[in-house]
């Protein structure tokens, strides 16, 4: 009884085992290729420059750190990277400990990539003899992500 | 160009009130905006006045810092106003 049971069993399975075919095995995918993205580099200030004249690229034309007083001082402003950009420029006459706000000027632009800008001042009754710096701030920040100091004499 | 704002930290320092300044860019689009920090007895059409040279724009810096003025006849000193363009 026992073997006919088994028998009973082992037959279907057997038939189904005997005519299954064998399939090719599925073709191997081709590896896929994910395209390196290259995020932006975030917006930083690469160089900063004085001096008393630029040109139409709005770099510096005559570097100093020193400046008469009838002066316009320029200061020259490269950025690289890419994105929303508030570039402040905060100038400021240095007394010993005490320092006196001479201007502030912010630009604001959208960087597709490396940008040049310039800040200037001018003062018709002449600028005071003395130091003096240039603090440039980058988005809201109030750490300075440059700072130039220059003297009027 | 724009006249500068005529802030002084202290009586011991100089006086920047002639100051004037500017700002330009190679990216496209690029928006100049000064700031400048009320004092005592400023009004916006006196701030106007120094900045544009006429009292009238008062408008003008009002639109760009309604941010912070609610009402363009109450100034404080020490907020700090964003200053557009001449226009």
């Amino acid at each position: 009884m026992k073997k006919l049971i088994a028998i009973t069993f082992a037959l279907p399975v057997m038939g189904t085992l005997a005519c299954t075919k064998s399939e090719p095995p599925p073709p191997t995918p081709a590896p896929i290729t994910v395209p390196a993205t290259t995020l932006p580099a975030p917006l930083s200030v690469t160089t900063v420059t004085l001096g008393t004249s630029i040109g139409a690229d709005k770099r510096v034309a005559a570097p100093t750190e020193t400046f008469g007083a009838k002066d316009t001082i320029y200061s020259s402003v490269e950025t690289a990277g890419a994105g929303h950009a508030k570039l402040r420029a905060h100038w400021s006459f240095v007394k010993g400990e005490k320092t006196a706000k001479v201007d502030d000027t912010t630009i604001e632009f959208d960087a597709a990539g490396p940008t040049v800008n310039e800040f200037h001042i001018s003062k018709p009754s002449g600028w005071p003899k003395g130091d003096y710096k240039v603090e440039i701030f980058l988005g809201d920040g109030e750490t300075p992500a440059a700072t130039k100091s220059f003297k009027v004499s | 160009m724009t006249i500068g704002p005529d802030d002084k930290n202290d009586d011991d320092m100089p006086d920047f009130s002639d100051v004037r300044s500017g700002a330009s860019s190679t990216a496209p689009g690029a928006e100049v905006i000064q700031t400048y920090e009320v004092k005592s007895g400023d009004s916006l059409s006196k701030i106007a006045k120094n900045f544009y040279g006429n009292g009238n724009a008062w408008k003008r810096i009002y639109e760009a810092n309604t941010d912070i003025l609610k009402d363009p006849n109450k100034i404080y000193p020490g907020q700090k106003l964003k200053i557009p363009p001449k226009a």
